[in-house]
């Protein structure tokens, strides 16, 4: 990847009493390295990619320090790497996006926690839940809970998470079990600061190696006999020691009420500042968090200890939960904890608030505002029921004022993206062969989902196109195409999809996009990205480095693969072509059509200084520009629902005579070709036209230019 | 006890709003003021919509005090400041509730980007940006309009450092201009042009002084403005003023004289239409056109009307339609004098530059036929479909040619030239042919009443573009005249059917939308078209 993190780098060096300010994630890659990491891996996905970007970029101070980075494969491969925590003392930390992540990381997780970890281990999980998310909703607590692995879920202030990472570490060296730090997505971006301490270097290292592997020790393995003690250790020592260390380092945080301390608020520690900005609403929290209802704050929401909560709630006129998403696990657990201890404080939560979603401090307000009515009525003043119904009375407003709802903004594939040409082409293919089952998958190309291209039947994971599609195609008459990036491809694909076609002898059609990065998680490298002796090689800077990378090609031989087709993915006549043919040829098994072309961002990055340092240089340039000449252009857009491109837009027809809005290209446009490729491939409107134009040109070039010119004039004098 | 400052700010993706989010900050903290943001990037980090958060606290705090608290999202009707990058974006958070008049200061750009939904309808699908203002108005305490997809322009650098001026400039943070400026800081050419940004945004909201509405939007000049259709508008009495304007520009005297010779209301159009028809053919041809409008005109005031919304619509659709696309028309359209000069300016060519101008081309068997006289054509067009039959795609010769260059300009000068002999090719006898039947038909509706004569005429909407689009345009406007403009149901009804019907032809390309609104009105859908099949052999049954 060529975004440069250097400053974040820098941070990572601050040293005690120093103050550092950033986003929430790089405040935790931080605290990693002040509790004396020994190792990090991970797999990168919004909202945590910048921890492992940041460490994979550091690379040289964290060597200084004897910290060893991996980018991992998957998630499999990083939970895997926790491994090393099983026999020896050293702390470890990995980072992936949940649900989906932890799902991937699960069989190595479950295997983890069984045996139990010597040394520290800390996952940092970005939950990406509610507004903002991009995975299926739902809660990464139930792995914390079926697997036995502490679940820390920090208030967001930068201080705050910082310790807990460090204490992290502590419970899960106390305890012997696995800890999961859970971030939402807005603690992850969070920008605050703290008061830096030292890194620290640990014990054994990258620089101070282990001399001799552990003794074999039986009970490290997750094999039977010993998975059943290790259950029962799991009930009998870890998680009373987890409690234990709860308690004893007040990882929770009671807030004493003043006013109204009888009535009581436990909260998710990720939810705390949301109801405090929801509290001051009611007049009932000052600008500091100080609260007049009586607050526990979980920090840890498993294990939770049954003795703080049943104790916080005892003597309470009644008690509030809030837990964000479903089911509700800590509600259950508390009820029953409650009922056990024999406390019959009223207990409120799901009933009061929704099941499921995101709680913002509005949501809150709306539940708290039931909660309040029921048990302290004078509590409430007018202006909040007000405030909230006001709300309520402005949305219906405004939506009886738009006759229908605004349309959606989705993410789209960036100007230039050399993805967009497949499924232009695609488009154009199926209108021979006919309408074929698409199996789609994770990554940019799944941004086709959206308009103009609303393209794909199913995702069911990543990497999981081709095997998706291994009960559709027996029962199907056409073909099925399935469709994966190479991040796909080696996170997943390879194996799940590639071999199991090649074994089965499925009659399949997959293509994989080979823009040599995964891009939708932040352009990281992979093993197919073009090398750094590539790239500088290169004379000319804007060309697609993508084909110099053959590692999926290769592998794809090597496997078996019979029928490969490379195809650049600007031709769109030619990959209409191939599309075409792999859904028609006699040819039986896996038909595997590489679409090369390198990712626009990465490129752009590369080409932005080149092409400022040959201007500045006085050297020749030339840009390419696609425009509409708008008094050709039919006004009927073909041309955009075959793109989508953001800079291929509408602007009023300067003819009087017609109507409706003419096709234009802005300022924005990169002249990628795919305007041009298309009105071919397509047989649009001849309106497009391609500049090129040449800065610093030479000195024959300019002089041919002034003889064509010469005889354009003529010419337009003789015709016309 | 003191609030903390809720500020959301909206952005597109490559927007710079997560750098804006962090100047906010640092701004905050120049100023001793505590200070926190957020964001939900997600994947919008593409051409998607995404929010930052802020909360500033207003008040310094001593070293050591207890911090304030601050919120990651916003509450509606609760925020001090909301600053949006597009207006339709900036109606989305109005939508979802969190402005309000009592409270928000709303500062957005008044030009639009367009949603791919927006961009992607046949005809006009734009958003109705007036309504969209008025929304903002409605729910905004205060509020400024800029065009700041201008300013950037001109000013060379991201929207960000716009927005950031904007903010400064509407004086609702505790903050001064110069812990703005601070964050701006450096010599690089990109610090320089976020100062020039900055500049351009701090002016553009504080000239104006008042909290009331204003939109400092240059006129014209963003080019996402929304403009209704008038010819779809009802009456269709005068002409509005910039149409007058723009054709006074284009139409020569003569043309003008000619249309002199219409009712008042008829002028400006007829004018245009006339021009039009001399550009394209020639004088000979230009009378046609007069003919035919004169015709409609008579049977018009047959019906004893005193203005004439029948002829004034006809006009255009009539010049649209005898102006037709062809190879000829197109090559003069790219080889018009004025033509590279223009490129030159959107392209952004400075005048040391050199242009070099391509043009992309695909004549197929039907366009050439077209020039042909009728026998060769359908001996042509014939060998074509044959081909067809056979499961080869249809011939076409994809050219790009280089119009900078002498050879290629030469190309399309002879092509532009080919004019005088236009009249003689089938496809100009085809096209006069259907004209015919459709201008008849407007007469016979005006006769009957004004308003089904009026719709008809609007049906010359349906004829557009080049090639498959135009073909089908011209089938649905023959298979309407054919089974809605001759029946035995009141002229009103079938003037409404037709409205119905001409609306939902414009709505897809499959035409679906279009058969299901014939079969609403009684009519038969269009016939279903001969088309080759695709036989593909499925080895595991054994059949084809």
């Amino acid at each position: 990847m060529e975004v440069s993190f250097r400053e974040e780098i820098d941070a990572l060096r601050l040293g005690a009493g120093q103050t550092f300010h950033g986003e929430g994630i790089l405040a935790i890659t931080k605290a990693l390295l002040q509790s004396g990491v020994a190792y990090v891996g991970g797999y990168q996905g919004a909202p945590v990619s910048h921890l492992l970007d940041v460490m994979v970029q550091a690379r040289d101070y964290l060597d200084e320090l004897g910290v060893h980075v991996e980018a991992c494969s998957n998630e499999a491969s990083a939970a895997a790497m926790l491994g090393a925590s099983l026999h020896y003392p050293v702390r470890g930390a990995v980072t992936w996006k949940s649900i989906v992540g932890t799902n991937v990381a699960a069989d190595a997780l479950s295997n983890l926690a069984s045996p139990g970890v010597t040394g520290g281990v800390l996952i940092v999980v970005g939950e990406d839940y509610g507004e903002g998310a991009s995975v299926i909703q739902e809660r990464t607590h139930a792995y914390a809970l079926k697997s036995g692995m502490c679940l820390l879920d920090p208030r967001p202030e930068l201080g705050q998470m910082v310790d807990l990472v460090e204490r992290g570490f502590q419970l899960s060296e106390a305890s012997n079990m696995p800890v999961i730090m859970e971030l939402r997505i807005r603690a992850c971006h969070v920008r605050g600061s703290f008061e830096t301490r030292d890194n620290i270097a640990p014990k054994f290292s990258t620089r101070h190696l282990i001399e001799d592997p552990a003794s074999f020790d039986y009970m490290r393995l997750a094999h039977p006999p010993v998975t059943f003690i290790h259950e029962k250790l799991k009930i009998a020592e870890r998680i009373p020691a987890a409690r234990r260390f709860i308690i004893e380092h007040s990882l929770n945080e009671l807030m004493a009420g003043n006013e109204h301390a009888d009535l009581g608020l436990i909260v998710q520690g990720g939810l705390h500042n949301a109801l405090i900005r929801s509290l001051q609403q009611f007049g009932l929290a000052d600008a500091f968090g100080r609260s007049s209802l009586s607050m526990l704050v979980l920090n840890v929401t498993w294990p939770l200890v049954p003795e703080q909560l049943t104790e916080f709630c005892r003597g309470k006129s009644a008690v509030l939960l809030l837990e964000e998403g479903q089911p509700e696990y800590i509600e259950q657990e508390l009820a029953l904890a409650l009922r056990r201890a024999g406390v019959s404080t009223p207990l409120h939560g799901k009933d009061m608030l929704p099941a499921g979603g995101e709680y913002t401090a509005e949501v809150i307000s709306r539940g708290l505002l039931q909660f309040l009515d029921r048990h302290r009525p004078q509590a409430v003043d007018s202006s909040v029921r007000n405030w909230l119904e006001s709300i309520v009375t402005r949305r219906q407003q405004v939506q009886a004022a738009l006759d229908q709802p605004l349309p959606a903004r989705p993410p789209g594939m960036c100007v230039g993206c050399p993805e967009r040409p497949v499924f232009s082409a695609l488009k154009l293919a199926q209108q021979t062969v006919g309408p074929v089952h698409v199996s789609g998958d994770i990554g940019c190309h799944a941004l086709a989902t959206f308009e103009p291209f609303s393209v794909g039947h199913s995702i069911l994971g990543y990497g999981m196109s081709l095997a998706s599609r291994a009960g559709v195609s027996p029962l199907m008459k056409r073909r099925v195409l399935s469709i994966m990036g190479d991040g796909g491809f080696w996170h997943n694909g390879l194996l799940t999809g590639v071999q199991s076609a090649l074994f089965n002898g499925d009659d399949a059609v997959l293509l994989i996009m080979k823009n040599g990065y995964t891009s939708a998680t932040g352009t990281q490298d992979i093993i197919s990205t073009p090398g750094e002796a590539v790239r500088d090689r290169a004379q000319d800077k804007r060309q697609s480095l993508a084909h110099e990378n053959r590692t999926i090609e290769s592998t794809l031989e090597g496997l078996g693969v019979k029928w490969l087709r490379t195809v650049h993915t600007y031709e769109v006549a030619k990959v209409q072509a191939t599309l075409t043919e792999a859904f028609t040829t006699p040819f039986q098994g896996l038909k595997v059509i590489v679409a090369e072309g390198e990712c626009q961002l990465e490129r752009q990055r590369r080409v932005r200084p080149w092409v400022a340092a040959r201007l500045k240089r006085g050297e020749r340039v030339e840009r390419v520009k696609y425009g509409v000449d708008d008094d050709v252009c039919n006004g009927d857009h073909a041309c955009i629902r075959l793109s989508g491109c953001p800079t291929l837009t509408l602007k009023d027809n300067p003819d009087p005579l017609k109507v409706d809005p003419v096709a234009t290209v802005l300022e924005g446009c990169v002249g990628c070709g795919l305007c041009g490729e298309n009105a071919h491939a397509a047989t649009l409107c001849p309106s497009f036209y391609r500049a090129e134009v040449v800065r610093h040109p030479g000195m024959g070039e300019r002089l041919r230019d002034r003889v064509q010119g010469a005889a354009r004039r003529v010419l337009q004098g003789v015709f016309g | 006890m003191s609030a903390p400052i809720s500020i959301l700010l909206c952005a597109l993706g490559g927007e710079g709003g997560g750098v804006l989010a962090g100047w906010l900050v640092s701004a905050a903290r120049a100023a001793g003021l505590a200070a926190q943001a957020t964001s939900i990037p997600g994947v919008a980090q593409r051409t998607g919509a995404t929010t930052y958060y802020l909360e500033i606290y207003p008040e310094p705090l001593p070293a050591g005090a207890p911090k304030p608290v601050l919120g990651l999202n916003p509450l509606p009707g609760r925020l001090d400041l909301l600053v949006s990058s597009e207006l339709l974006e900036t109606a989305r958070q109005v939508a979802n509730g969190l402005p309000s008049s009592d409270r928000t200061t709303v500062l957005s750009n008044a030009a639009r980007v367009l949603t791919t939904a927006e961009k992607m309808v046949m005809g006009d699908g734009r958003r109705d940006a007036g309504r969209l203002r008025d929304l903002v108005a409605a729910n905004s305490h205060d509020h400024r309009l800029v065009d700041m997809t201008s300013l950037t322009t001109q000013a060379g650098t991201v929207m960000s450092a716009v927005m950031l001026g904007c903010i400064a400039g509407a004086g609702r943070l505790p903050l001064q201009r110069e812990h703005f400026e601070a964050v701006l800081a450096g010599d690089s050419a990109s610090s320089q042009a976020s100062r020039r940004g900055f500049e351009l945004g701090f002016n553009a909201v504080t000239a104006s002084g008042n909290t009331e509405w204003r939109s400092v939007s240059r006129q014209g000049s963003s080019s996402e403005s929304v403009r209704l259709p008038q010819a779809t508008g009802e009456g269709g009495g005068s002409a509005p003023a910039s149409e007058a304007a723009a054709a006074a520009a284009i139409v020569s005297p003569w043309a003008r004289e000619q249309a002199a010779r219409f009712p008042a209301d008829v002028h400006t159009i007829a004018a245009l239409g006339i021009q039009r028809m001399m550009d394209y053919q020639g004088a000979g041809y230009a009378a046609l056109y007069i003919e035919r409008l004169q015709s409609i005109l008579s049977a018009e005031r047959a019906a004893a009307s005193h203005t004439h919304p029948v002829t004034v619509e006809a006009a255009r659709w009539l010049a649209l339609w005898m102006a037709f696309d062809d190879v000829i028309r197109v090559a003069a359209l790219k080889s018009a004098a004025s033509r590279l000069e223009r490129v030159r300016r959107e392209a952004g060519a400075g005048p040391q530059d050199l242009l070099k101008l391509y043009d992309h081309f695909k004549p197929g068997v039907p366009e050439l036929a077209g020039l042909l006289p009728a026998p060769l054509a359908r001996w042509l067009i014939e060998r074509d479909r044959r081909r067809v039959a056979r499961g080869v795609p249809p011939w076409a010769l994809a050219l790009r040619i280089g119009t900078h260059s002498a050879l290629g300009f030469l190309a399309l000068r002879l092509l532009a030239s080919l004019r005088v002999v236009r009249p003689w090719g089938s496809r100009y006898q085809s096209e006069q042919a259907a004209i015919t039947t459709w201008v008849e038909a407007v007469m016979q509706g005006s006769r009957e009443h004004p308003e089904l004569g009026l719709e008809i005429a609007r049906c010359g909407r349906l004829i557009k573009g080049y090639g498959a689009t135009n073909e089908r345009g011209k089938r649905n406007l023959a298979h309407v005249l054919d089974h809605l403009t001759q029946r035995d149901s009141p002229a009103l009804t079938r003037a409404a059917a037709i409205a119905s019907v001409r609306d939902a032809a414009l709505k897809d390309e499959a035409g679906r939308a279009f058969d299901q609104a014939l079969r609403e009105h009684g009519a038969p859908p269009r016939p279903v078209e001969a088309k080759p099949v695709l036989w593909l052999k499925n080895p595991r049954t054994g059949r084809a």
